[in-house]
């Protein structure tokens, strides 16, 4: 027994020692970032920190990630998560303590992230010395304050629109400089570019992706009239005739063959796939993926606003805020990264060069958006769209398992009416909302 | 190649090892046996017995992934009555009895098939159970691209035939039709080989006495081979009833819990990191685990009474 | 003549039965390295989807050496434990014996996705959370309970003769375990040793729980982001490269040493 407990001993006093450090360790690092705490000034030393986002708007993250790193000497290591799984992830490493410095999130899991703690820092200090703070995206920055607290800027903004291939416009014997007003004009130009058949679909829309769905379809409801959460966002109203019209409509278009059969399972990753290789007429998408479509002799891009049933237009104001992990131990250099981001030089020169909407409304009219009428009707989205706020968005809108999922699948594809559907619905979506995680 | 031609011995006893020898055993031995139990123990107290403790305790907390944990008694268990955790249930309880029978009759057929003396049968039988080396997780990315690919061989194969498109994937039944179709290509030649064992261990002089009585093929097996292979028919239940019960990879991969696929482990997954709340998702483990052990010791004592 | 067709017929339905379970396999061989994706856009051979799999996320040597890593600590703690571990219950009576037997047998009545909850809390608590070691800890303690029922029959099965000759010969209890007995227990060590090889190097649920740095994902993990579109599209040639890449070694691995895999099976102690 002796020698065991000697051996244990011996293990117990390595492990005090190893502690000891590690404390020490950590008492130091805590240092430096308290004393810096409100400065915005350059902590440029050569610190490599990480950064985390989803995939769905990684193109437009690691753009400005390449800028950053070319022109400082701290390194930005970006690591892309897949959508569908983001918020486990980040759930998971923030109970772990493993966080990144910088930590991206969709827009509408911001309330949770802010009111939760535990996952963003508290910036309020650092956000209100910026000179352009009240020029920064108005609806992104309220998903990210608590309380008076500011946890995140805005990253991205992924404003959904129409987005149509004027080639197939043209061949389909429609004006490509007219797009649809309407979602009867959707539907009816959908089915005409569906008929030139050879693999080309009228609309495209991603079936299996609950994210995608609201992303585009709430906007034709708002456009109606209608709505789809309350105020506060702990009840659905999903369950109104006006919605119903909208699903009946996709549903429609489906049935008759202007949509792929594809879109039925698509759960996101392809859902831009399509449009991209020419092969669609009419696509709701964000404005991040302009950036990302390569123009040709078969895809020429035109985007417009997302109507409603009988006219009217809508968006829905999407896309990322950025924060600081809660328990980074770069706070500096992080903060360093992220007031970067904001400048006029990245949002002009790297943000809207590479056809994105900046996140500032003091720098809309900029060269590149001048130059480009795509990117003059983004700018005019973030004042006619809505962002939705509601503490369990995610869980239960965005997760393939959860209640919006099994709602939006049955309106669309399922048989029966639709309102009555969507009535049935309703009730499991509220219940999910109003729980209290 | 598997042979398995020599005659197997049956499975050892759970009693303890036979402690038959009188010589007075030295206090050092005694010591030693203690030492050389105790990493094993060690790591089976800390990362089994006190995480089993933990989930009870936590079931009784509120327990959010981040924050402050307090009790909350029995608040945890109204996840229980979650109309998803419900669904959940009753996908999971559809989904086991279908496995269960279908790999069970395929997997029987294929142990009586290769239960045979010929030539090259090492062979085949080689080749029926490679799948079961290759991982749940790899088993089902790969059938996600034959599935999912438009171009898969296997649409393919499907359109070539004149199937057209098929949804392999877009409701609740093609998902679980071509889960099932998966699970029983991944896991058959493992049960074949455990029935293939237990085929092996009945006396060949009973089949010879059948047939010297004038028994038939069909009498044979009722009278003689599935009596004695009961035993073994209940442990490949266990094996896939608990094996089912507890599926997630297949249906995280194939179809995220899209379609009503939801399992139970998935809820359990879902109530821990995605609402952060590590109690309820507690909660729900502790009543899984309290289903599957009276199952297993009811299944278990089956077993035993049958072995007799 | 009536036993020629019979033989025939069973080979013709066993060929059938071989191809239809060697398919989904061949395919997915086929198709990670014959295509425009394999073949940078041509028709034909090709290992472009091996190059775009390399140069995945963290890159390709990472994920394999992180699931070499995990597998090679599960499967040397999971050996080293139950062979000192079943020797110990076999020969040497100590208190306690039963119920540790028991307990260790337990594991395999509680599913264990149930107790990954709790076993992530516990990872915090001893800084083992978001760790390769930790996880490989994990998968250990789940092959235990098969590892110990193996290595104890080994050693109940060794005549004790064997034993106590080398005993006179002057060996101590320590020296004649390592001297006469491992010998006689290999076989049991190597099915114990290539049953935790699979397991580990195939886990999927517990790195999905614990790990959450993408520069220590295993194979599995990698695979998993790479299907749901990490970077906007689902590259299925590097998927199926990747699912080739992941099930290579343990199909070799099980080749190789099948009937020892056979002996996990005809010893009575099995977990699915």
């Amino acid at each position: 027994m002796s020698s065991h407990t000697r051996s244990i001993t011996r293990l117990g006093r390595t492990a005090v020692a190893v502690l000891a450090g590690a404390l020490a360790l950590s008492a130091c690092q805590s240092v430096s970032p308290s004393a810096s705490t409100g400065s915005t000034d350059s902590v440029d030393d050569g610190t490599t920190i990480t950064m985390w986002t989803r995939s769905s708007t990684s193109t437009f993250s690691q753009t400005l990630v390449d800028a950053y790193n070319a022109s400082h000497k701290n390194k930005v290591k970006l690591t892309v998560f897949p959508a569908d799984s983001y918020q486990q992830k980040v759930g998971t490493a923030a109970g772990a303590r493993q966080l990144p410095d910088v930590l991206a999130s969709d827009v509408v899991y911001a309330p949770n992230y802010a009111a939760k703690g535990g996952v963003f820092l508290d910036i309020t200090d650092r956000v209100n010395q910026l000179p352009f703070k009240a020029a920064l995206a108005p609806s992104h920055m309220k998903a990210a304050t608590h309380d008076g607290r500011i946890f995140a800027v805005p990253h991205d903004l992924d404003l959904s629109a129409l987005f149509y291939n004027k080639v197939l416009f043209t061949r389909a014997g429609l004006d490509p400089n007219k797009p649809p007003t309407t979602l009867a004009e959707v539907a009816a130009d959908a089915k005409k570019i569906s008929a030139l058949g050879g693999g080309v679909g009228g609309y495209f829309f991603g079936g299996a992706c609950p994210g995608c769905q609201l992303f585009t379809s709430w906007p034709m409801i708002w456009a109606s009239g209608g709505t789809v959460l309350n105020a506060q966002g702990t009840a659905s109203t999903i369950d109104n005739p006006t919605a119903a019209k909208v699903y009946g409509l996709l549903r429609q278009m489906y049935d008759d063959g202007s949509v792929p059969v594809s879109a039925k399972n698509e759960s996101g990753p392809t859902w831009g796939q399509a449009f991209a290789d020419g092969r669609i007429g009419i696509e709701p998408m964000g404005a991040t993926a302009l950036q990302g479509l390569k123009e040709g002799p078969g895809l020429q891009v035109g985007v417009a606003p997302i109507p409603g049933l009988t006219g009217g237009t809508s968006s829905f104001v999407g896309g990322d805020v950025l924060g600081i992990g809660a328990d980074s131990k770069h706070v500096a250099e992080a903060w360093n990264f992220i007031s970067w981001t904001l400048s006029e030089q990245a949002q002009v020169q790297v943000v809207a060069k590479s056809k994105n909407v900046t996140v500032r409304s003091d720098l809309i009219d900029n060269t590149y958006a001048k130059q480009d009428p795509r990117l003059g009707v983004f700018n005019r989205l973030p004042g006619i769209g809505q962002t939705p706020i509601s503490v369990n968005f995610g869980q239960t809108f965005n997760d393939p398992d959860g209640p919006w999922t099994e709602a939006v699948i049955d309106a669309v594809f399922g048989k029966g009416d639709v309102e009555t559907i969507l009535q049935q619905h309703n009730s499991s979506i509220t219940q999910s909302l109003s729980t209290s995680g | 190649m598997i042979s398995l031609s020599s005659p197997t011995r049956s499975p050892a006893p759970a009693s303890p090892a036979p402690t038959a020898r009188r010589a007075p055993i030295s206090r050092g031995r005694r010591r030693l046996g203690i030492l050389y139990v105790a990493p094993m123990t060690l790591l089976v107290a800390v990362l089994f017995v006190i995480p089993l403790g933990l989930m009870v305790w936590m079931s009784f907390n509120h327990w959010p992934l981040l924050g402050a944990s307090a009790p909350n008694g029995v608040t945890d268990y109204q996840a229980l009555r979650d109309p998803l955790f419900i669904r959940a249930v009753w996908f999971t309880l559809k989904y086991t009895a279908v496995t269960t029978v279908v790999l069970g009759l395929i997997a029987f057929g294929l142990a009586l098939l290769m239960h045979q003396d010929r030539r090259r049968i090492g062979t085949y039988r080689t080749v029926l159970f490679l799948p079961s080396a290759v991982g749940l997780a790899s088993t089902s990315l790969l059938f996600y691209g034959l599935f999912n690919a438009d171009g898969s061989p296997l649409n393919n194969l499907v359109r070539a035939i004149g199937l057209g498109h098929v949804d392999w994937l877009g409701s609740t039944g093609n998902a679980l039709g071509s889960t099932v179709l998966m699970i029983t290509w991944r896991f058959a030649g493992f049960y074949m080989l455990i029935l293939m064992t237990g085929l092996q261990s009945i006396d060949p002089a009973l089949y010879e006495a059948a047939r010297i009585d004038g028994a038939n093929r069909w009498q044979t097996m009722w009278r003689v081979t599935l009596p004695l292979l009961r035993p073994t028919i209940a442990l490949t239940m266990v094996l896939s009833v608990t094996g089912s019960l507890l599926a997630f990879d297949q249906f995280f991969i194939l179809t995220g819990g899209r379609h009503y696929t939801a399992t139970v482990v998935i809820d359990i997954y879902r109530e821990a990191f995605l609402s952060q709340d590590l109690g309820r998702a507690a909660a729900v483990s502790v009543a899984t685990l309290v289903v599957l052990v009276i199952v297993n010791v009811v299944q278990m004592r089956l077993i035993r009474r049958e072995g007799r | 003549m009536v036993t020629r067709t019979r033989s025939a017929g069973f080979h013709v339905t066993g060929l059938a039965l071989a191809v239809l379970f060697l398919l989904p396999l061949l395919w997915t061989l086929y198709s990670s390295l014959n295509g425009p994706e394999a073949a940078n856009g041509k028709q034909g051979f090709g290992v472009a989807n091996y190059r775009r799999l390399i140069g995945y996320g963290n890159g390709l040597p990472t994920y394999l050496l992180n699931t070499a890593l995990v597998a090679v600590i599960a499967v040397t703690v999971t050996v080293v434990t139950t062979t000192l571990a079943g020797y110990a219950m076999a020969r040497l009576p100590f208190r306690g014996r039963n119920l540790l037997f028991i307990v260790t047998l337990a594991i395999l009545m509680v599913p264990y996705t149930t107790i990954l909850v709790p076993l992530y809390i516990l990872l915090g608590w001893i800084g083992l959370q978001n760790s390769l070691v930790g996880l490989a800890l994990v998968l250990a303690v789940l092959q235990m309970p098969f590892g110990l029922f193996m290595m104890r029959n080994s050693f109940t099965a060794l005549p004790v003769e064997l034993e106590e000759a080398a005993l006179i010969d002057g060996c101590t209890v320590g020296g004649a375990l390592r001297r006469v007995l491992l010998r006689g227990v290999l076989p049991g060590i190597v099915t114990v040793a290539l049953f935790s090889f699979l397991a580990a190097w195939n886990e999927f649920v517990a790195p999905l729980i614990f790990l959450t740095d993408g520069s220590r994902f295993t194979l599995p993990l990698a695979l998993f982001d790479l299907q749901s579109g990490s970077l906007g599209s689902v590259d299925y040639g590097a998927l199926q490269a990747g699912v080739v890449t992941s099930a290579l070694p343990c199909v070799a691995v099980f080749l190789v040493l099948q009937r020892y895999y056979v002996r996990g099976f005809t010893s009575g102690a099995l977990k699915g």
